[in-house]
């Protein structure tokens, strides 16, 4: 009997096995009771005397490199099973639903704008949503005959006397009738944002709503200029829309201001390559502003010549629709929640 | 409004920059320019001239003007030199010189009508306007050109010669040139000869004293009308004309005879027409106006130093004739220039010349002093917080409903009803937030299986009233909504509220409705809505909702909390089940176990609730869990048995009541 032959066949035998229970079935084969090394043993008996105390040792050391072979491999057959086992953790799988629901995304929006403003020192407040003629049109140095006034724009109420056209009551088409209240009960120095739903009598389209979001903006103090408020809405801009956003004004009009200024953003979807959002034009409208006309701080009770300040009012929606990439304004009052979802 | 580039180019003596340069700096300087378009070999300029200066602008002439300001070039305005005498044969008769400042008429005979010259009809398309024969279009021509609408009439057709501004007779009628027929009322100027009216003043010429093709005679109406009139008559009889949109802005009544001439011109010179003479209406002569700038208020408004000599050659420019005086400017108001009536509107016209641009940011100097917290908005936002973390989401729905839904939710009296609604739907404001997120239930039902969403908004009541509402629903169960409840209000530091359940007053509400109460303050309601109710609006979900007045919450919202010390002892937990009558509620029955438990029983968690087949049909069964707890020991085994052994005998006393230990 050869025993090197055997080694050599049992540890080429016992490297092919590839599971523990091939190779408990080998132990079984060569070590167990009546296996091939106990034959091996059994085989001594019957040698040559001179020859069995070398066989011995070379039998014992058969056995001992099986079991040591042995234990390798079930060791490897462990430790490849371990892997195995790391390989059938499927981190593809979907998470579970956590159940967390969503905030609208106008609120999100005049959340940040407010945290915005208030971090600059200015307050929030708020305003009635019904007003009458005289704060939403002529405490503002609207004219009697504005066609902002019309039935075809502004939302009247029903009412059932004949009053006075100051009187009328109607949905607020803007929030600037808050300036007048709040002046009215406050002395500048006067530094407020006004966030609120706001009322045209329009018919709706992408992008026209019957009811919207306004914010409104006021500073008024002693010596408030329009180089301040292009520090002011710059810096609101830039935090808003978080980038290097460029910002200018140019001319316009408006009954509550003078001088009265529209106020563009570069426009951040194409960085002003030119594209839908900003028309080609690489500017996107933001608001309107101004430096509050004389006839505003007089109906408010103050005097215009001891004070001056800038206001603003920006459209919530239109900031939203720029800062999400939302195409249709009437989507924010659909309650659909394919939409919400998403915020 | 539609302007010309080359129309505007042939004012200059050096070409102007390319449409989209001067488009640019028209923008930065003066109004938003909303289109450049190639037309042929000229551009279409779409210039969004604002009502500030509408008055003077609404012509070529005006944004030429303009355009010379701003790019510092000389504009070359058309030689007008007004040398006609007065006629004595034809009489112009004005019966209110408030409503007509006034009225020039022209007389020109040896009319030819016939084609217009190219360049004339060109312009005219580029704007806008089609062709019709020569004298139509000077006419046009030099409105577009100077702002200052014309009317010709046939001279034949004037009955006495005599042409009289009056208010219209009320009834009386007239056939525009359009055969369209008004009938008018006093409110209405209308120019007229002694028989009838012969056009609505400003705005359109009537029918039979129009220029015809053998018309030889011409009388020319360059007049001057009250804007406010004329805004009203156009408004009324819905007819707005380039002449109406002209006027309604307030014209300038120096520019009258200027474009009368103007246009005499221009027939003598394309039509064949020799002026006559004219007769001029104007009583007032309007004068130029007088403003002072203080070079230290521009300084102040501005944030910026312009320099002296800078802002008194924007005025220049402005053809305002500066005068320097120390350290303020006086400066002569053109009569066109009605915008300019504040040292406010002097500061804007060199900010706006000088360039918004090129003014630097100066962040505002103020006091140090922190913004108000205002707690409306804290506390409303906080609330949302809450429901977002509880899976809820926010939906803003329309403060409008229409009659169908006030009708449906019975909603009767005292709704405010607008007067002009945008159409039927959006009829009356919303007097709660409930019809809202019931059809936002309706609108994703298909495409959601739960739906837990809310609302903060204003309802709408008797007196104009405006209140804030905080509302939402679920479509699980009640006592979801009962829990979402409990955390909202614990987490807004209101505490805990009691249940109650009241009389549904609308049917919209099935029985199972309560009262939220806070500190004996009714705050809201909770409920189901009724099943027959989902069934007519075809909704098929299970809808449990709530309803809280904001502003009662606001005012019991607090952030206070204290500190309670924690029991260093342990916590024995025993559970036990209770067969009781089905009329008696939870709260009747757990307190009843609290008396007996005294101060060691510190919780009660009901975790099991019955009804069934497993036991008798007038019977539900509560199973409770006990929490026993000391301050100052570890409760012994036995202790805790003799307390559970005294709750349990406490219970059974009751009549029909059966524990079951556990």
């Amino acid at each position: 009997m050869d025993i090197e032959k055997i080694e050599k066949k049992a540890l080429s035998e016992l490297e092919k096995l590839d599971s523990l229970d091939e190779v408990k079935k080998f132990e079984k084969k060569y070590l167990g009771n009546g296996g091939k090394v106990s034959e091996v043993f059994k085989s001594i008996s019957k040698a040559p005397e001179k020859k069995r105390a070398d066989l011995g040792k070379k039998a014992n050391s058969l056995k001992n490199r099986l079991g040591k072979g042995i234990e390798r491999k079930q060791k490897e057959l462990r430790e490849s099973a371990k892997k195995e086992m790391k390989r059938s953790f499927d981190v593809t799988l979907p998470g579970k639903e956590t159940g967390l629901g969503h905030i609208h995304p106008l609120t999100s929006v005049l959340r940040s704008l407010c945290n915005i403003f208030e971090g600059m020192g200015f307050s929030v407040v708020r305003g009635p949503d019904i007003e009458n003629s005289w704060y939403n049109f002529d405490a503002l140095n609207f004219p009697k005959e504005h066609p902002a006034r019309d039935m075809q724009d502004t939302l009247f109420i029903k009412q059932e006397e004949d009053l006075p056209s100051e009187e009328r009551l109607l949905m607020r088409t803007h929030t600037s009738p808050v300036q007048i209240r709040y002046m009215e009960k406050n002395q500048p120095p006067v530094k407020i944002v006004v966030p609120g739903r706001v009322y045209r009598n329009e018919t709706t389209d992408a992008s026209h709503e019957i009811n919207f979001y306004q914010l409104e903006g006021l500073m008024v103090d002693r010596e408030i200029s329009v180089a301040n408020f292009k520090a002011v809405i710059t810096s609101l801009i830039d935090k808003f829309f978080t980038g290097d956003v460029d910002v200018r004004l140019r001319p316009s009009f408006f009954p509550f201001t003078e001088p009265s200024f529209e106020v563009d953003m570069s426009c951040t979807v194409c960085n002003q390559e030119g594209c839908s959002v900003c028309s080609q034009t690489g500017w996107i409208e933001v608001l309107g502003a101004g430096m509050v006309h004389p006839n505003v701080l007089k109906n408010s009770g103050l005097n215009p010549k001891n004070w001056q300040g800038f206001a603003f009012g920006m459209g919530i929606d239109r900031m939203a629709m720029i800062k999400y990439g939302i195409e249709d304004v009437r989507l924010f009052y659909s309650g659909d929640l394919r939409f919400l979802n998403q915020f | 409004m539609k302007f010309s580039y080359n129309w505007l180019n042939s004012f200059f003596k050096e070409d102007l920059p390319q449409p989209e340069k001067l488009a640019e700096k028209l923008m930065m300087h003066f109004f938003e320019v909303e289109g450049v378009e190639k037309k042929g070999d000229d551009f279409l300029l779409d210039i969004d001239i604002l009502p500030s200066r509408a008055s003077d602008c609404f012509s070529h002439l005006g944004v030429a003007g303009e355009i010379a300001v701003i790019l510092e070039k000389k504009v070359n305005f058309p030689e007008i030199e007004s040398d006609d005498g007065d006629l004595e044969s034809v009489k112009v008769e004005v019966e209110n010189n408030q409503l007509c400042p006034r009225y020039v008429l022209r007389v020109i005979d040896g009319i030819k009508v016939g084609e217009t010259p190219e360049f004339i009809k060109k312009r005219l398309e580029i704007c806008g306007l089609q062709s019709v024969n020569n004298i139509v279009d000077i006419t046009n021509y030099v409105m577009l050109e100077m702002g200052q609408p014309l009317h010709s009439f046939d001279g034949e057709k004037i009955a006495e010669d005599k042409i009289i501004v009056r208010n219209a007779e009320p009834g009386e009628k007239i056939e525009t040139l359009d055969d369209d027929k008004y009938k008018l009322d006093e409110s209405v100027l209308v120019i007229a000869d002694e028989e009838k009216p012969i056009g609505i003043a400003g705005i359109k010429g009537g029918k039979g004293s129009e220029v015809e093709e053998e018309t030889s005679l011409i009388y020319l109406e360059a007049a001057n009308f009250e804007a406010k009139t004329i805004r009203r008559t156009s408004k009324k009889l819905k007819l707005r004309t380039d002449a109406s949109a002209r006027f309604e802005q307030g014209l300038d009544p120096e520019l009258a005879e200027k474009a009368s001439k103007r246009a005499a011109q221009l027939f003598e010179e394309y039509a064949g027409g020799k002026t006559v003479g004219r007769v001029d209406f104007y009583p007032q002569k309007r004068k130029p106006g007088k403003l002072k700038l203080s070079l230290s208020n521009l300084k102040s408004v501005l944030g910026t130093d312009i320099d002296k000599a800078r802002v008194k050659s924007i005025l220049k420019r402005l053809r305002l004739n500066p005068k320097v005086e120390n350290d303020s400017v006086k400066v002569t108001v053109p009569t066109g220039r009605n915008d300019l009536q504040l040292e406010e509107d002097l500061i804007e016209e060199v900010g706006r010349v000088y360039g918004y641009e090129n003014i630097d940011p100066k962040v505002p100097r103020a006091a140090l002093t922190g913004p108000e917290t205002n707690y409306d908005i804290f506390w409303e936002d906080r609330a949302r917080d809450v429901f977002k973390s509880l899976g809820y989401n926010e939906v803003y729905n329309y403060s409008f409903i229409n009659v169908k839904t006030k009708k449906l939710f019975g909603f009767n009296d005292n709704l405010i009803e607008m007067e002009n609604p945008v159409s039927k739907e959006y009829q009356f404001l919303r007097p709660s937030l409930i019809p809202g997120l019931i059809k936002n239930v309706k609108d994703n039902e298909k495409k959601f299986r739960n739906i837990n969403i809310f609302e903060i908004g204003k309802v709408f009541g008797k007196e104009n009233e405006e209140k804030r509402k905080l509302s939402g629903l679920k479509t699980t169960d009640f006592r979801d909504l009962k829990g979402d409840m409990d955390v909202l209000l614990e987490r807004l530091g209101v505490g805990k509220a009691s249940y109650k359940t009241i009389e549904n007053k609308k049917s919209f509400w099935s029985r199972e409705l309560a009262e939220v109460k806070v500190k004996q303050e009714t705050v809201g309601l909770v409920g189901k809505i009724s099943k027959d109710f989902l069934k007519g609006m075809k909704i098929e979900s299970q809808i449990f909702l709530f309803q809280i007045d904001m502003d009662q919450l606001a005012a019991l919202a607090s952030e206070k909390k204290q500190y309670e010390r924690i029991s260093r002892f342990p916590t024995a937990v025993r559970d036990l089940s209770a067969l009781v009558p089905k009329r008696i509620n939870y709260e009747e029955f757990v307190s009843v176990a609290e008396n007996a438990g005294g101060e060691l029983l510190v919780d009660v968690d009901l975790f099991d609730l019955y009804e069934g087949e497993k036991i008798p049909e007038e019977k539900k069964n509560f199973g409770i869990r006990l929490f026993f707890q000391a301050e100052d020991k570890t409760l012994s085994k036995e202790e805790i048995n003799e307390l559970l052994e005294k709750i349990i005998s406490t219970l059974e006393k009751k009549s029909g009541w059966e524990v079951r230990k556990k």
